[in-house]
């Protein structure tokens, strides 16, 4: 069923893929391929794919239990949240507020948790920005702080 | 004879005290960097780069700290894929394949130990081969025009048979994704903007580490969290460290052959590592025929790689040095290093900068041997790893594969693009679609549609472009041969087995 | 440590006329990948400043790369409009984008132009063995049969390197849609097709050229600058004197964030004025194979502006539309 659901999506993304790519000329070309023909070969083809899956029978997908899902999704947007946040928070704040839900959810204890947390940001930010010269972002907050 | 007295008189660079010292704290460094999620040799030698040339080091030791780092990184990107089945750097990818099954089945130690062997067999081939064939090779490079680089990439889709899982449907599904996503951003014949949606962060394409990080780490933070409640038992640990006679001569001659494969793959501008360990490690499976565990923790899955990536690291030096062009982004960057001490790489380089050249070439076999001297030791530091509770790690690595990807354009728009494809790669691996055939997908899209299209606008249309030269009829017949081969061998087999054993 | 902050306190006396001091936190960002052109013009600010102590604490370059400086452009008017110590490099490639609409919402108005500090030229350049020994009989081949000399260059369609040779096209007389062009990523792939024989001719930049020419493997036809040039390529002459009036100049250089106070904007651009003239600069600038090219403040900023307008004028005529 699950893969069914997915050969729909696929479908879809498929369709948008050929609309999209059907408007794709070049202003001056010198090639008789141009820029929409392997594209649109490939939304195509996953076109077909999609339909394979669609209409084929196939082992039922083996989804973890609900309560497991939801915190494997819980854990999904925690990252995305810190994705979001990275350089508005700024690396150090950040780190620890992804760190706490994180460590919490693969059974720390809140004391484990916080120590984590607050550890591997400076940890890091001192390894990553200080050490190897990776420039990682303060955080906006800081900066009137700074001046 | 010439070539042996340029050798030594590199060794004699390379070896004094200072030099050597250097060396082993670049091949330290460069393993701790490669093994790092995310950050991999571009990132090594960028980052030392500015620091070689405050310390005012002459130019042939500021060369052999980045060759040191380099090397360094090609080694270290495959710890973290075996221990935590997150590829390290970009020619890790496949490495994680058999490399964390067998750490699942308690041979993380002999998994390192014999990857860091593979490493040191291909980094050895390729010194060798850039001694004694580096202006020949540079002719090889030569002959590879966009028609050539066609039938490469053909040949190494072809090979794709050894990576199809449970399902053909499902690997042409991933490779057809891999493939979409590498058409996102400028095209590079027709400076069209493909899917960019207007987004200017998509002008460019879209990473290479976004990509691997989303697919492998995010993905995998996500698994780790269901395994850790279905009641799937953690990843253990045997009492061996190295590897034992049985796994090294299953593993011998895959390593020989993907140390030479990767050294040719690597001297081509453009196609790098990533192509080079997933050519060597689906072929290996084809011709493994029946009798193989390929997936569940074969050694020869992990040494096919990591003889690949180094030979392939390694011989993308030469267009640098004999020709004076990039062959790979790291190289790109050692060049600018070069650049910083008045020093122009070109044909004649060879010629004008004896010391520097020869120092380097060196100085990459002393930091081989250095790497597998101290990598082997190190097994026992690095199997630590598995011991820290997950709670620790899980956070540890989404931190430190985000930095990663951070460090490519220093904006998050890419660490939530990395972190949306993470999600999708974790419904696609519950589904059990094959993740290898996406990254494959990925790499060889776009260098595959350019090149074609490359072909076709040299030869104004015509088809026969694409056949006409010997390496080019050499890599179609290679790239037939991939395909029908296996099945013509199971067919013979089949047949010997039937006839009657005489008495 | 002592030491060190009494040469920055010296060092900030010293010029004096500026009322701001050296910035705290001085970085560059390069919008491209390590290791390409951008990347080296941040070198450059990065030795040249350091090795002058014109400022404290070293420099430090970051990589932003996407659409030729796409990305840096807007997430610096956007997010990071104030840093009184970032500077970013630009090129002409970066003005040819901005004029042709490819920077997005942002225009040429929106960011302090800081400083031009060097520049680098179009080159055509053929295989040693090919049989076209001057521009001129590139040009015949080309007009007799514009279809027998493929072109291949480092950029796109739409790119300087494609507008080279569309140039020397449009002045042979060619139509430029009818001439064969072929597109690389980067230039060292464009090098690498041309010395193995894939193109004909390689419309690429002045500063490759030197370190091949002297392998003795390619030989250069012309070189788009207005007069020759210095040292080793003294000898190939200009495309003016074989007839072609095409010019290429590449300059590259930096800028700022809009929102930068006045004093600060100011405290960079007498830096640089003063930077420029050193020989130590002038050693480093050569040492990237750029070549003589000095704007600062508003001059530039003048300077900047009639390229934008004249670049979308030549985007016009040749039929780039913006996407």
């Amino acid at each position: 069923m699950s893969e069914r659901v997915f050969g729909v999506l696929l479908l879809l993304l498929s369709a948008a893929g050929l609309v999209i790519g059907w408007d794709l000329r070049a202003p001056v070309s010198y090639e008789p391929v141009g820029p929409r023909a392997f594209p649109l070969l490939v939304f195509v083809l996953i076109g077909a794919c999609a339909l394979a899956l669609v209409f084929s029978r196939r082992a039922p997908t083996r989804w973890a239990p609900p309560a497991v899902l939801g915190r494997v999704g819980g854990l999904f947007v925690v990252v995305l949240l810190y994705a979001l946040l990275f350089d508005k928070l700024g690396f150090i704040v950040s780190t620890t507020l992804m760190c706490l839900p994180l460590a919490r959810l693969f059974g720390a204890s809140w004391k484990q948790a916080l120590a984590a947390g607050a550890c591997m940001g400076v940890a890091l930010f001192i390894l990553f920005d200080r050490v190897l010269d990776v420039a990682l972002p303060a955080g906006q907050w800081l900066k009137p702080m700074l001046g | 004879m010439e070539t042996i007295t340029h050798l030594m008189e590199g060794f004699a660079v390379a070896g004094t005290p200072t030099n050597l010292a250097i060396a082993a704290i670049g091949a330290f460094l460069g393993t701790v960097i490669g093994l790092l999620p995310g950050l991999g040799p571009i990132n090594g030698v960028a980052i030392l780069l500015p620091i070689a040339y405050a310390m005012k080091l002459p130019p042939e030791s500021a060369l052999i700290l980045l060759a040191a780092v380099y090397a360094g990184c090609e080694v270290g990107g495959r710890i973290s894929a075996i221990l935590i089945n997150v590829p390290g750097d970009a020619g890790a990818v496949m490495t994680t394949m058999d490399g964390y099954p067998m750490a699942r089945k308690g041979l993380a130690g002999p998994a390192l130990s014999l990857s860091a062997f593979a490493s040191f067999s291909g980094s050895m081939v390729a010194v060798v081969g850039i001694v004694l064939f580096a202006p020949l090779l540079a002719e090889w490079a030569l002959a590879f025009g966009p028609a050539e680089y066609f039938a490469l990439m053909v040949l190494a889709l072809s090979c794709l048979g050894g990576l199809v899982g449970d399902s053909l449907v499902k690997a042409m599904v991933c490779v057809l994704l891999g493939l979409m996503l590498s058409t996102v951003g400028i095209d590079s014949n027709s400076g069209v903007y493909r899917y960019t949606f207007d987004l200017l962060h998509l002008a460019d394409g879209i990473p290479f580490i976004v990509v691997v990080i989303g697919l492998f780490a995010v993905s995998e933070l996500m698994l780790m969290l269901e395994n850790a409640h279905s009641g799937a038992a953690p990843v253990s640990l045997s009492g061996r460290l190295m590897f034992n006679a049985q796994e090294f001569a299953l593993a011998k001659w895959t390593m020989l052959r993907c140390s030479v494969t990767g050294f040719f793959v690597g001297v081509l501008p453009g196609a790098g590592a990533s192509i080079a360990s997933a050519m060597c490690y689906a072929s290996e499976r084809r011709m493994a025929g029946k009798d193989h565990c390929f997936g569940e923790g074969d050694p020869r899955g992990v040494a096919a790689p990591e003889a690949a990536n180094n030979a392939s690291a390694y011989g993308s030096l030469i267009p640098m040095l004999t020709l004076g062009v990039p062959g790979s982004g790291t190289t790109a960057v050692m060049i600018g290093a070069l650049t910083l001490y008045n020093i122009t790489p070109g044909p004649t380089l060879f010629q004008d900068q004896p010391v520097v050249v020869w120092g380097l070439i060196a100085s990459l076999a002393i930091a081989s041997v250095m790497l597998l001297a101290m990598n082997i030791p190190l097994i026992r530091v690095f199997v630590k790893f598995l011991a820290i509770p997950n709670w620790l790690l899980v956070p540890g690595v989404a931190a430190i594969s985000l930095v990663g990807v951070y460090a490519v354009h220093g904006t998050t728009f890419d660490l939530i693009l990395g972190t949306l494809l993470g999600g999708i790669g974790y419904l696609l691996r519950v589904m059990n679609f094959p993740m290898a055939p996406f990254i494959l997908g990925f790499v060889l899209g776009d260098m595959m549609e350019q090149n074609l299209r490359r072909a076709l606008s040299i030869s104004n249309g015509e088809l026969d472009i694409l056949f006409s030269s010997p390496v080019s009829i050499g890599l179609w017949i290679g790239a037939l041969a991939m395909l029908v081969g296996p099945r013509v061998a199971a067919a013979l087999r089949g047949r010997h087995a039937g006839e009657p054993q005489p008495v | 440590m002592f030491k060190q902050s009494f040469i920055a306190v010296a060092a900030t006396l010293a010029i004096g006329a500026a009322q701001a001091g050296a910035p705290e936190k001085p970085e560059c960002i390069a919008p491209a990948k390590p290791g390409g052109g951008f990347d080296l013009t941040c070198k450059l600010a990065q030795g040249a400043l350091s090795e002058g102590k014109f400022i404290d604490s070293p420099m430090r370059v970051t990589y932003m790369p996407g659409g030729i400086g796409a990305v840096a452009y807007n997430t610096v008017i956007a997010n990071r409009p104030d840093e009184a110590g970032t500077i970013v490099a630009f090129s002409g490639g970066s003005l040819l984008n901005l004029s042709i609409g490819k920077f997005g919402k942002y225009g040429v108005d929106d960011v302090k132009w800081l400083a031009a500090v060097g520049a680098d030229y179009g080159a055509i350049i053929v295989r040693a063995d090919s049989p076209y020994k001057d521009l001129k009989e590139l040009v015949a081949a080309l007009k007799a049969d514009p279809t027998k000399v493929v072109f291949g260059a480092g950029g796109s369609v739409g790119s300087q390197d494609w507008l080279k040779s569309a140039l020397v096209a449009k002045e042979a007389g060619v139509n430029y849609r009818n001439m064969r062009y072929v597109a690389f990523e980067g230039g060292g792939e464009a090098m690498t097709a041309l010395l193995g024989g894939h193109v004909q001719a390689y419309s690429g930049d002045a500063s490759e050229v030197a370190a091949h020419l002297k392998g003795g493997k390619v030989r250069a036809l012309a070189i788009l600058s207005d007069e020759r040039l210095p040292g080793e390529l003294a000898s190939v002459p200009t495309a003016k004197e074989q007839g072609l009036p095409v010019e290429w100049a590449i300059i590259r250089g930096y800028y700022m964030g809009p929102k930068v106070s006045a004093e600060d904007y100011q405290w960079w651009v007498g830096t640089f004025d003063k930077l420029l003239d050193t020989p130590e600069f002038a050693k480093l600038r050569e040492a990237q194979g750029l070549f003589p090219f000095k704007l600062t403040g508003d001059k530039l900023d003048a300077f900047v502006k009639e390229r934008v307008t004249s670049y979308a004028g030549l985007a016009a005529e040749f039929g780039m539309i913006a996407q």
